[in-house]
């Protein structure tokens, strides 16, 4: 039996094996693709590996918004508004030190695209209760700007006039500053103490107003405006240094008190119609500089309320012969934010008031909000706002605004 | 070719694993582990002093790292706070 079998047996497996053969081939070069994708797989989880260096983190956070506006100006249309895109760096070397640079991109009216440097700092983890942030920051003066001017986190979409890039509070600087937080008693309490290289003073050319003590026609000059950006450089070599003190009697109540004393200098002068000889700048006078301000917050579950105060002088000093009178600006602004109980909406109520000592500059603004928050950090806004000019001729134009805004 | 097909399959279900840890969050030893539960009160307090509060789940651990430095250099936070914070976030993510 088994010899009358086997011949059977032989071609049996004879047949097994040509069959399997193309079989075997198939999966031999299947095998070898395998092994050489676990080997690129293993090489990528080294590179990977790489990046999980645990002593070194990096992270990008910010925001952006969009937006339009429409307005009651003849001589301006209403527009699409390309927004910003407002990129922060984070690099981290584990609890020591922090790198943070923000960046701002916008599009401007003509197409191109702007770029600014909202803040780079160093910022060296001293103790618990202290950190060092050396080199551009964004001023620790009042609350606004520091803490509630991005988009997705400011309630409206515009911020209150005097304290966007255009008024009385400071926006940034460059310099040292020691900033930090901790408990006093039963209550919590932060604080911010910097040294920096301080505003530069603009001054204004008005043709023909007085009269040249030796008979001809000059003109006068005056100060114009405070540029509270950050300078690469010190003009002028005057330093100035400012702080807050902020404290929180309970978690949901917070006051804060800021100021800033030193010097600053007019750097240049603007003016059209200029009659006289331009104005020698070199070796002009430094002017005092001082700001005061306050800050107050309240919330609870439904609502956030929040007032601040900023009050910005330049001291008396002359041009050419000419006196500059000490000139002050200030800004306040009321603001309450209702979050409508069970609901994605919040309604948000804002009252300003800029004086400047340009009747034309002045503003007060009575604004009103609703949000939808699609996500906590992702926010429709639709804003309106009324905005007067309380000088006799002068006008101003109310807007109706639309945003999207979401932090990252 | 029955081990080596079994080491094979082995081997990238190993590699697909380091890879995913790989991705997935960074298990630094810094900071010094906070307090869980301090970490709640103190995320509930502070962040609101600014912003909506943000989901736990939007960032990964380490992510939660940098973030919590950050709001501590904006926030005015103590050291402590933040290591509660980001505690409590690491492990609500």
């Amino acid at each position: 039996m088994s010899k009358t079998i086997k011949p059977f047996h032989k071609a049996l497996l004879a047949a097994a094996i040509s069959a399997a053969l193309p079989i075997t081939g198939f999966a031999a070069t299947d095998l070898e693709l395998l092994k050489q994708e676990v080997a690129q797989l293993k090489n990528d989880v080294k590179d990977a590996k790489e990046w999980r260096n645990q002593n070194s983190l990096m992270h990008m956070a910010g925001y952006a918004n969009v937006g339009y506006v429409s307005n009651d100006n003849p001589a301006m249309e209403d527009s699409f508004l390309g927004g910003t895109f407002a990129p922060i760096f984070h690099y981290q070397f584990r609890d020591q030190v922090m790198l943070e640079a923000e960046l701002e991109l916008s599009t401007a009216e003509d197409g191109s695209t702007e770029v600014a440097m909202e803040y780079l700092s160093i910022d060296w983890i001293i103790n618990d209760n202290m950190i060092l942030v050396a080199g551009q920051f964004l001023s620790p003066i009042g609350n606004f700007r520091q803490n509630l001017h991005p988009s997705w986190i400011n309630k409206l979409p515009s911020a209150a006039p005097g304290f966007g890039h255009d008024g009385a509070a400071p926006v940034s600087d460059i310099g040292f500053q020691l900033r930090g937080g901790f408990h006093l008693g039963g209550m919590k309490a932060n604080y911010a103490v910097y040294a920096s290289n301080g505003p530069e003073i603009k001054a204004e050319i008005a043709p023909d107003l007085v009269t040249d003590p030796a008979g001809g026609a000059i003109d006068e000059i005056e100060y114009d405006g405070i540029e509270a950006e950050a300078f690469g450089a010190d003009a002028d070599g005057e330093k100035v240094f400012g702080g807050r003190f902020g404290i929180l009697p309970m978690p949901s109540l917070e006051i804060g008190v800021s100021f800033i004393s030193g010097k600053a200098t007019v750097t240049s002068y603007e003016g059209d119609e200029f009659t006289g000889t331009d104005p020698d700048l070199d070796g002009i006078a430094a002017s005092t500089y001082d700001v005061a301000g306050m800050d107050v917050s309240w919330r609870s579950k439904s609502f956030d309320v929040r007032y601040e105060y900023i009050k910005s002088e330049v001291g008396e000093t002359s041009i050419g012969g000419f006196d500059l009178a000490a000139t002050e600006w200030s800004t306040w602004y009321g603001q309450v934010a209702y979050k409508i109980p069970s609901t994605k909406f919040e309604a948000v109520l804002r009252y300003a008031d800029f004086d400047s000592p340009h009747g034309s500059k002045d503003l007060q603004q009575t604004s009103v909000g609703l949000n939808y928050l699609i996500t906590n950090n992702f926010i429709a806004k639709l804003g309106f706002e009324s905005n007067d000019n309380p000088n006799a001729g002068q006008k101003a134009y109310d807007r109706a605004l639309v945003q999207l805004a979401y932090g990252f | 070719m029955k081990l080596n097909n079994k080491n094979v399959i082995l081997s990238s279900l190993a590699a697909l694993g380091l890879a995913l840890s790989a991705s997935a969050a960074i298990a630094a030893d810094y900071p010094e582990k906070g307090n869980f539960v301090k970490g709640a009160k103190a995320w509930a307090d502070n962040c609101v002093r600014c912003h909506n509060l943000r989901d736990a789940k939007e960032l990964r651990d380490d992510q939660w790292i940098t973030t919590g430095f950050h709001m501590r250099v904006r926030g005015g936070l103590t050291g402590q706070e933040t290591r509660d914070i980001i505690t409590f976030l690491q492990q609500s993510n």
